[in-house]
Formats: structure tokens, sequence, C-alpha cells
């Protein structure tokens, strides 16, 4: 049980506090971040809730947006509060809460924080300190700025899935993830944090313009191509298996699932040879080296299949690595989530929510000794936080919460 | 105009290698920090020597891919299989915040530079290791390919086409993405020792950190024991559709459409001429169209056929359709809004020649980076063992003869 707040070290980020103002998943995940390393997150909703809440899963698939795990998974540790930002006096205490803040995380479409007169220069002259992240499909300028986007969009933009997933002369692939979204996402919080982090050497707060699609075109994919195509006009494509100079080095089946199959180098293709049983085939002078093995990838890959057949994906596993060669067995969703690697780790957290009840959950994404991070707390229930945190943080009276409460601001 | 970047007065010392670890020392780089990568001509990372090179010339400086990625990063040449080579790296530690690594548990600690050591020589020193699975656990010493990295999250077990078995993704996503996120991690504990004093030996397991993105299809299976399987490019929670990708006129076009309400599903079915197959009640709200998301795809294939994909991305906008061309590696340069961000920047490299790298991929408004070429070998000893370090010239020459300084 990790609920409860007694024992728990402050956090490496507490002190700070940082406005949600996102939906879905990018802006959530980079915020619930912040929240994970013991910032003071306060999630911002319009009264019909954040888009993820209208997304399952849901225990049982059936709709309740309190019973969201795509919303409960991207906003655990945070206070969560209801603002009508369209409305005059909803807009005035957005501002009030983005004066009292350091960081302010949102992805929606640039023209949408314009028309709510929320822009940076808006937010800026109100709180010069304020550090803004805006993760967005496509960034704050540029021709496709004014675009409407998803994940899809953004990734399929990047030339990620053309050059690196699916089978030629078919359809390029997404991750089947939001891939586009989490890599906004931390690239979001590691640009953001640094500019929190120097906020008093460069004289105050700033506008950090995230564009998922760039942020991979130019870290994933421009930094293993953009050079060749510049200087030689090479633009490679998709060729539907792993590593088209090497083998073996793709996803084979096996007798209960996949394995990733890898063996490259001289001493693991020799290490695969011993632990296959040394079969006559992988003798032959031919396959030597890992090129003139892909030149006959398929040759390979058929006759391994008879002994892949034979072993479940974890024994390959772990007779492979044990000879030194880098297979891996391709766990499905429950075997990740059952392995006794990560348990032993203690990577996975027990929460207490009001309507999902106890929830078995992901922890930190990493472990800083000194001052532990990961999720403790339940997502907000919508709403949950107005009275603390418009009568807390803000001051107002109960009275004046719910005036503005029946005017339609929250 | 003078550019104080965020983290100017950091000092880092990155031993990191390949990708994901040099990507940790670029990200701070960008923003600021100062970064010497430690290598050695003793052992050449071998993504110095992956062709396309500069100008076609071979060599460990002249490799195109390498600079892009390790850009950022500053050098300095040591041989750490040398006594000499070791303290001088520990002596470098002492004047710096930040170690990075990349090796597998134990490696460093083998070298003479695990966590204690450092922290001998720095007390609040922070020493950021990012091994596949973390630094101890019963699969520490797990080897996997940064691409295969995937398969220990059960992310790969989602990626492929509908109904059908896995695919591999063809390079390390996983790469990039853990070295970004890496850097955060690493401002986390510069914060907590600006709070407190303290450093601290951050544990960032890449099969951890990435199986966040898994974190959707894992709730599946924490809410109701499923496990997701591939499904093309449909959306993953199902809360769009249609969601795919389309192809288009000419040799491998495609345009990726994504439909997250009725309204712009109502936009779609007027643009696509109101055929009857779209016109059915059952498909006007997001559960009929779910439940007919085969269908859905097929009909709306047929009309994309024989579309261009950018003609028909305008059109599909101009309405509100979240719709985009799927980009191949040879639009990147010329794609107008890539060109108008600066995503790729052409720099004058030391060596010479000029080569196309990626820019500040982050527009910071008030603190834009500063995007140098990927480093030559060795290009800032001076700097590290004259300024830093003050050895005498004698010295300096000494070491760099006796191939410690190498």
């Amino acid at each position: 049980m990790t609920s409860g707040t007694d024992s728990r070290s402050p956090g490496a980020l507490a002190g700070l506090r940082v406005i949600d103002f996102g939906q879905g998943v990018s802006a959530p995940h980079c915020a619930r971040l912040f929240a994970d390393y013991g910032a003071d997150v306060i999630k911002v909703e319009p009264r019909t809730g954040d888009a993820a809440r209208h997304s399952g899963p849901y225990p049982g698939d059936l709709p309740d947006q309190e019973r969201s795990g795509l919303f409960f998974f991207h906003n655990t540790n945070k206070r969560g509060v209801t603002c009508q930002v369209e409305h005059p006096e909803g807009r005035r205490l957005f501002l009030d809460l983005v004066s009292k803040a350091d960081v302010l995380i949102e992805n929606n479409l640039p023209a949408q924080m314009r028309a709510w007169k929320l822009d940076y220069a808006t937010l800026a002259a109100h709180n010069p300190r304020l550090v803004m992240i805006s993760i967005t499909p496509f960034g704050q300028t540029g021709p496709y700025s004014e675009w409407n986007g998803s994940d899809l969009n953004a990734y399929h933009l990047s030339g990620a899935s053309a050059r690196y997933c699916g089978r030629p002369h078919e359809m390029p692939l997404e991750h089947g993830t939001f891939s586009a979204d989490y890599f906004g996402s931390v690239t979001g919080a590691a640009w953001g944090l640094g500019a929190v982090f120097g906020r008093d050497l460069v004289g105050g707060g700033q506008h950090v313009d995230v564009s998922s699609a760039e942020a991979i075109a130019a870290a994933f994919v421009g930094g293993q191509n953009i050079g060749g195509l510049a200087q030689d006009g090479r633009s490679d494509s998709r060729t539907g298996v792993g590593m088209p100079l090497g083998a073996p080095a793709t996803i084979l089946p096996c007798k209960d699932g996949h394995v990733w199959m890898l063996a490259l180098e001289p001493g693991q293709w020799k290490g695969l040879r011993k632990v296959m049983g040394d079969p006559e085939w992988a003798n032959l002078e031919m396959f030597n080296d890992m090129y003139t093995r892909a030149q006959n990838a398929d040759l390979i890959y058929e006759l391994m299949a008879d002994w892949l057949m034979a072993h479940g994906k974890m024994e390959l596993m772990e007779m492979c690595q044990a000879a030194g060669c880098p297979v891996t067995a391709v766990f499905t969703i429950e075997e990740a989530a059952r392995h006794p690697h990560l348990q032993a780790r203690d990577y996975f957290v027990d929460i207490e929510h009001p309507a999902l009840g106890r929830v078995h959950s992901l922890g930190a994404p990493f472990k800083l000794p000194a001052s532990p991070g990961g999720p403790h707390s339940p997502a907000p229930l919508l709403g949950q936080h107005n009275q603390e945190v418009y009568g807390g943080l803000l001051g107002l009276s109960a009275a004046e919460i719910e005036r503005l409460q029946a005017l339609g601001a929250l | 105009m003078t550019n104080t970047l965020p983290l100017k007065g950091i000092r880092v010392i990155n031993f990191g290698w390949v990708w994901a670890g040099p990507v940790v020392g670029q990200t701070l780089g960008f923003l600021g920090a100062e970064v010497l990568k430690i290598e050695s001509r003793a052992r050449i990372d071998m993504t110095r020597n992956l062709p396309p090179f500069a100008e076609g010339i071979p060599g460990p400086d002249r490799s195109l891919s390498n600079h892009a990625c390790w850009a950022g990063n500053g050098s300095v040449t040591l041989d750490l299989k040398h006594a000499e080579g070791l303290e001088l790296a520990l002596r470098l530690i002492a004047e710096s915040d930040v170690v990075i690594e990349n090796f597998g548990p134990g490696v460093m600690e083998r070298l003479g530079i695990g966590y204690e050591s450092l922290r001998a020589v720095k007390p609040d020193i922070i020493l950021f290791s990012m091994p596949a699975a973390g630094l101890y656990g019963p699969l520490e010493h797990v080897r996997t390919y940064g691409l295969s990295l995937t398969s220990l999250t059960g992310l790969d077990s989602l990626v492929g086409y509908k109904g059908e078995t896995p695919i591999p993704v063809e390079n390390a996503y996983s790469d990039p993405f853990a070295g970004i996120f890496g850097s955060f991690a690493i401002l986390t504990a510069l914060t907590h020792r600006r709070n407190s004093g303290e450093g601290q030996h951050i544990d960032f397991s890449q099969q951890e950190a990435v199986m966040q993105m898994v974190g959707p299809a894992y709730m599946d299976y924490a809410l109701n024991g499923r496990s997701g399987k591939p499904k093309g490019n449909e959306h993953p929670t199902a809360a769009a559709a249609p969601h795919g990708v389309f192809p288009c006129s000419g040799d491998d076009r495609w345009v990726a459409i994504a439909i997250g309400s009725d309204a712009e599903w109502a936009a779609l079915v007027a643009e696509m001429g109101a055929p009857a197959w779209a016109t059915e009640p059952a498909l006007a709200t997001l559960a009929g169209r779910v439940q007919a998301i085969d269908q859905l795809h097929a009909e709306i294939a047929k009309w994309t056929r024989s579309h261009h994909d950018r003609a028909l991305t305008d059109r599909l906008q101009a309405v509100g359709i979240a719709a985009t061309p799927v980009l191949k590696v040879a639009d990147l340069l010329d794609d107008p809004h890539y060109r108008a961000r600066d995503t790729f920047i052409e720099v004058r490299h030391p060596l010479g020649f000029d080569e196309t790298i990626y820019g500040g991929y982050v527009k910071m408004s008030r603190t834009p980076a500063v995007v140098k070429p990927g480093p030559v070998m060795g290009q800032d000893n001076d700097h590290a063992f004259l300024n830093i370090l003050g050895l005498g010239e004698e010295e300096y020459q000494r070491l760099k003869e006796s191939r410690v300084i190498y």
C-alpha cells in the first residue's frame, strides 16, 4: 500500500507548482513526470473533463468518466479542479492559478489558446517567471501549426513510419501506442525542466515549444538519415525485417510466441550455433559473417524454424543470453506486467482509487535513491479539489466558490 | 545579443557510447551545459565509423549520422586502461557536476570509476547510469540492442498489421527516447542537489522508462486482464475512428487520417461526396464506427487512392480534419514546415566540410539552442587539461606522447 503521505520524502521537485492544462496523453504525461518527482501539480479540466476520461480502457468496458484507465495512468499524484476558461470569470481564475505557478503544461492547438486569450504573451504578462511547455503535434509556428492533428498524424509526419515500420509497399505503421505523444512528453519534460532550472540565470520564464513530429523527425529519423540525404540524396525505406544489413536480426516465431533473434558479432553467432546444437548448415562457410548471412536471411530463418518451434521464448532467451547471444523474448503485456525482474525492482505500485478500487500500476520511470519518486496518490475525480485549491491556494470563500459554480465558471 | 543558456555553468562528463548515452549529453548540451565526452582512439566508438561519411571519405571524424546524434557533446580523449588516464578522468570529474554512462551494471566499478570512487573526489556528484534493465535484479545482465530493448517492455507485442504477428521496428526508437528522458532524470537530481546539497546515483532502467509508453495497454491488462495485440494504425484505446493510413496516388504515398469526433466524421463524409455506405446512421457515433472499422477503412482507402497526399491533406485540413501526408526520409529536407522551423541545419565542420544535422528541435523563446557540429575526437583536450585541470605544457605533451591522452 503506497498511499498516505507521512513517510515519503518530499521529492526532487518539491516546491515547484505546475498547472496541467492538457488532455489526452502528451501534456498530462509530461505533467505526471513532474508529479512523480514531487512537484505540486494541479490539473485544470473543463466541466466535461479531460478527453481521456471519455476513453477506455474501463473495467468491464463500461464507460464511466471516473473509471478510465487512460486517465488514471496519466494523472496520478495530481490535484484536480474544473474551470471553464471561455467564461470571463473562469479565465480570471485560470490566470490567478497561473500567477501562482512555476510551470504550465498544455497541448491545445495554438489557435485554441489564442481564442481563449491564453497565449504565451498574455500569460507571461501575468507571470514573467512562468515556464510554459506546449506540446502539440506540429508546434506553435510554421505552416502546419494551424492544422488539426493527433498522435497518429505527428508520428507519420516524422518520417519514422515510412522509414522504419512496416513491409515495403504496405502501409507504414505507428507502434500501437501513443508513440509521438510520449516522445513529445519526455522532450517537453527535459527541455521544460531545463528552462525552470536556469530561470534565474537567464532572466525569467519562457515558452518551450515542442512539436512531437519535429522532435521525432530530428532526434530519431534525422539523426540517422539526414546527413546522407543532404549530401548524397540517400533515402532508405522500411524493409519489414529488423536489420537488413545483418542476420539473424528480426522477430521470429517460437513455440509460445516470438523472440527478437539477434546474433551479429562473431561471438554471438558462435553462441547461437552452440545453443542450436551445432547444426551442420550453420557451419557453412557462407554463414561466417553477418553480411553474407543477411544475403541468405530467409534461408537461415527457415533452417532455424524447427529449433525455434521446439522451445519457449523465455527458455530461448535464457539459453541464448547465457551463451553470449543477445536474444530476448518478445514479452506480451501480461508477461511484462508479471516479470519477476520488474517485481524484484518494485516497479509496480498499488494505489487506492475511490471509483476504481485498488489499482496495480506502473511505478516510477527511474529511480532516484536520494529523492525517490513515482505515483502514490490516485488521479483526481473531476473537480475533486475545487474547494482545496480555489479556497486554499487562491483564498476564495466557500460562498464565492459556490457563486462561481452557479455561474458556470467552474 | 548574448544568449545565456539555462544550464550554463553545469559541467558534465559523458562516458556514454553509441546512441542513447550521447543523446543524454546532447540534450544537456543544447540547454547550455558543458558536456565533455570521454573517448579514446584505443577503442573508437563503432558509430564513429558508420557510413555515410562526409565527402565520401571514411574516417572516425567523418560519419554524418554520428555527428548528428552526438552534436552538443564535446570530446576529450583519454585511454582509461592507463592508470594515469583514469586519474585524469577522476580529476575532471572532481571539477564536474554530472557523470553519464550507459555501460552494463558493474562496468564502471571495474574501470575504477564506480559511484563510490566518484564520491570520493566529488561528494555531491550525480552519476547517471542507464543500463538496459537497471542496476540490479534478475535481468541486470540482460544483453539487448537498442532496437530489441522494447521487446522487454511489451511494446513490440503491439506493433504490426491487424490480426497478424508482431513485426520489428527497424531502428532503436528507445535510444533517443531514453536519451532525452534521461536528461530529465538528471535535471530532477540537479534540482534536488540545489535544494539539499546532495548528489546521488540515478538508476535509469531503459526497460522501465520505455515501458511508460505501454501505459494504455498496460491499464487494459491491469483492469481487464487483456494483453493487447497488433492492430495496424488503429487508435490505441479505440477512442477515434476512422484512424488509419490510406494509400494515395504515386509510389509509396499515404495519408494519415484521425477522426476524433462525430463532427469531423460528418465533414469527412461530405468531402467523400456522401456515399451510401458512409451515411449509414450507425456510423454517426464513435461506437458504430469502431464496430465497422474494417469496412470503413477499406472504403476510405478506395476513395483516397486516386488523390495526391498533399492535395488531399490540404482539402481535409480546410474542413478541420486531422490529416497529414506520411513523409519519407526523402521528403524531410524540403518539407515547408520543417524548413520554417529550422529542424535541419547546415553547419561547417572544423575539418572544413559542410554537413546537415538536426538543430534545436525544441523552440525556446528566451534561450534558443545553439547547435554546433558533432565533436572532433579530442577537440576539447586543450580546454580540459590546460584550463580545467591546469596541467603544465610539458606534462600535457608528455601525456599525449605516451598515449594517455589519446
